[in-house]
């Protein structure tokens, strides 16, 4: 059972090499975004003196753990949005592309149940997209975090002070994941419903999985006069229920960090409690599973000939 | 329990269209058995339910098994090419290897390997980056390097030439085949695999015209080419089938026996081409 999800799940990452090409992309894209600044910056070597002169001896700590949260958090939120957009079309893909290829008799023809299938494409979307966005963050990073000591230790800094002393890495990546791993879950009748759209449509899976959506949402408006969909269903990516209460507006303000010690550890803004014990979170979860054993079901019993 | 596959009553319906009518039928252990039809015949649709990738009516057993509800206890003693183009375009061959070797636990990677050198194909290449000939011989390596029961060929052959169509059968035979397994091949070139075929069957319009072994075939068929008065004595015997070829009539006769026709003409015993036709038009009228 476990050896045969794992031949799956290596087999998904060779059909979908999107899944790690989009994370070292987007490192890519940052780190030469993160260069060219630095060599921007170079240019002002006077003002640069100054504002590592401040950095390291006027500017208080709270500052520094600013500036590198802010990094932080800027560029977790870019892996994020990849994750969320590549989930979307892996989970569409992933059951249509057999199908469009007729590569699915030679999968059915092995001892694999259409379960362990359907399973095999969830836990890619739950646990193997999210761990290749984090290797991404951590690795974005790390690089960046070495370049800019590099940076400016050549100036004459200490960057063991101004980059690696005031942020706890381990506690923020850690906090990322929890983040990107609670998002899957709280959005997992999307990819439940993408999934069954996947093994169900004949064409344009995209479409098809988006269409009911709007059009559910614009009727309800129009003839209930209410908004129960649109705020439950689709505003779901809004409520993530993990964090803290935080006014998002006052979170990235420095005096926030400044006033509140520790605020700048990720760690503590969430509430694992929360999640764990919210029923919408578990409703999701169990509607998820009603669409995945669709889409199971439509695997099984769909006969393209 | 000799009968590896046993079907009573199947039926399977597309909406008002009957693709399986009611068929039955037994497949004994360590036999070639050839199912011959036309385009539309049910022939696939047959082979897929006794694969278990579709749902039927009537009584299936495939190895005392449910082949729909047990499909995955029943692909390990199963193996099947569907059609030349069912391997995904994108996989490498190693990864193949990889996937059939974690899956599959009657798969001998050494013997994939083995055969896989003696064709072309790199392991380091892509699916999409072989010519079709050589995916097929992609396909049956791996086919041939599992440790199968009853091994399922539809048109195993389609779109490949008529060098690779020789090979792929008498790699078949000669590295595959032995006592303790079963084929069941379909496809449209019959005469080239006549001669390999232990049983046969034809079906039309979901229904099975003719379930027989080869050897049974020449003493209920016979063909007779005559002409002349003879020709017309022969007529009056009732044959199934008559063509016209080079100024002679060729008869087809069913259940006649030999000793009746001797002196009509020569005699020999139909190819299964001709017999084909002959049943499909009989069953047409």
């Amino acid at each position: 059972m476990i050896t045969h999800q794992l031949a799956l799940l290596k087999r998904e990452l060779w059909e979908h090499r999107s899944i790690y090409v989009t994370p070292i992309a987007i490192s890519s894209i940052v780190t030469l975004g993160v260069l060219a600044m630095l060599v921007f910056a170079s240019g002002y070597a006077a003002q640069l003196d100054i504002a590592i002169f401040g950095a390291q001896n006027i500017a208080g700590d709270a500052e520094r753990k600013a500036a590198l949260t802010g990094f932080f958090i800027g560029t977790s939120w870019v892996f994020v949005i990849a994750l969320a957009i590549l989930t979307v079309f892996y989970c569409l893909d992933s059951l249509y592309a057999e199908r469009k290829d007729k590569s699915i008799l030679f999968w059915r023809s092995l001892p694999v149940t259409d379960a362990e299938t359907v399973i095999s494409k969830l836990l890619t979307a739950l646990l193997v997209i999210p761990a290749a966005t984090m290797i991404g963050i951590i690795a974005t990073h790390l690089v960046n975090l070495v370049i800019t000591s590099i940076w400016v230790s050549m100036k004459g800094a200490d960057a063991s002070v101004l980059i690696w002393g005031s942020v706890s890495l381990i506690d923020n990546w850690l906090a990322a994941f929890i983040v990107v791993l609670a998002s899957g879950i709280w959005m997992s009748p999307f990819i439940g419903w993408f999934l069954l759209v996947s093994a169900y449509a004949k064409r344009s899976p995209l479409l098809i999985a988006f269409m009911p959506l709007v059009l559910i949402g614009l009727l309800e408006g129009i003839i209930l006069r209410t908004h129960v969909f649109a705020e439950n269903v689709l505003g779901r990516g809004d409520s993530l229920p993990i964090f803290r209460t935080v006014d998002i507006e006052s979170f990235f303000e420095e005096e926030q960090w400044r006033l509140s010690e520790g605020a700048t550890n990720l760690l503590q803004h969430l509430d694992i409690v929360k999640f764990v014990t919210s029923p919408a979170m578990w409703a999701g979860l169990v509607v998820c599973g009603l669409l995945c054993t669709g889409a199971i079901y439509v695997r099984r019993y769909r006969d393209e000939s | 329990m000799t009968s590896l596959v046993s079907a009573k009553g199947v039926t399977k319906q597309f909406g008002s269209f009957t693709a399986v009518d009611n068929v039955s039928f037994e497949i004994e252990r360590g036999k070639i058995l050839g199912l011959i039809g036309p385009n539309g015949a049910g022939k696939t649709t047959l082979l897929k339910a006794v694969l278990g990738l579709t749902d039927c009516e009537g009584e299936l057993s495939v190895m005392g098994l449910d082949p729909f509800r047990q499909r995955k206890d029943l692909m390990r003693n199963i193996c099947f090419i569907a059609d030349v183009a069912v391997l995904p375009r994108w996989i490498r061959v190693t990864q193949l290897l990889d996937y059939v070797e974690a899956i599959h636990p009657n798969f001998s990677r050494k013997r994939a390997e083995e055969l896989l050198l003696q064709t072309k194909i790199m392991s380091t290449s892509k699916v999409k980056e072989l010519s079709k000939g050589m995916v097929t011989q992609l396909h049956l390596s791996i086919i041939m390097s599992i440790d199968a029961k009853l091994l399922v060929l539809d048109e195993p052959t389609l779109g490949l030439d008529i060098i690779f169509r020789k090979e792929f059968y008498a790699n078949l035979l000669n590295d595959y085949f032995d006592e303790e397994r079963t084929i069941l091949v379909t496809t449209h070139q019959v005469e080239e695999i006549e001669n390999l075929l232990t049983d046969i069957m034809f079906i039309n319009d979901g229904k099975i015209l003719l379930d027989s072994t080869m050897e049974s075939l020449g003493d209920s068929y016979v063909e007779i080419s005559t002409s002349g008065e003879a020709a017309d004595k022969a007529r009056g015997l009732g044959p199934i089938a008559e063509n016209q070829m080079f100024g002679k009539s060729v008869m087809l006769f069913e259940g006649v026996s030999r000793e009746h026709l001797e002196g009509y003409g020569d005699l020999r015993t139909p190819s299964v081409a001709d017999l084909f036709v002959a049943k499909v038009k009989g069953a047409r009228k």
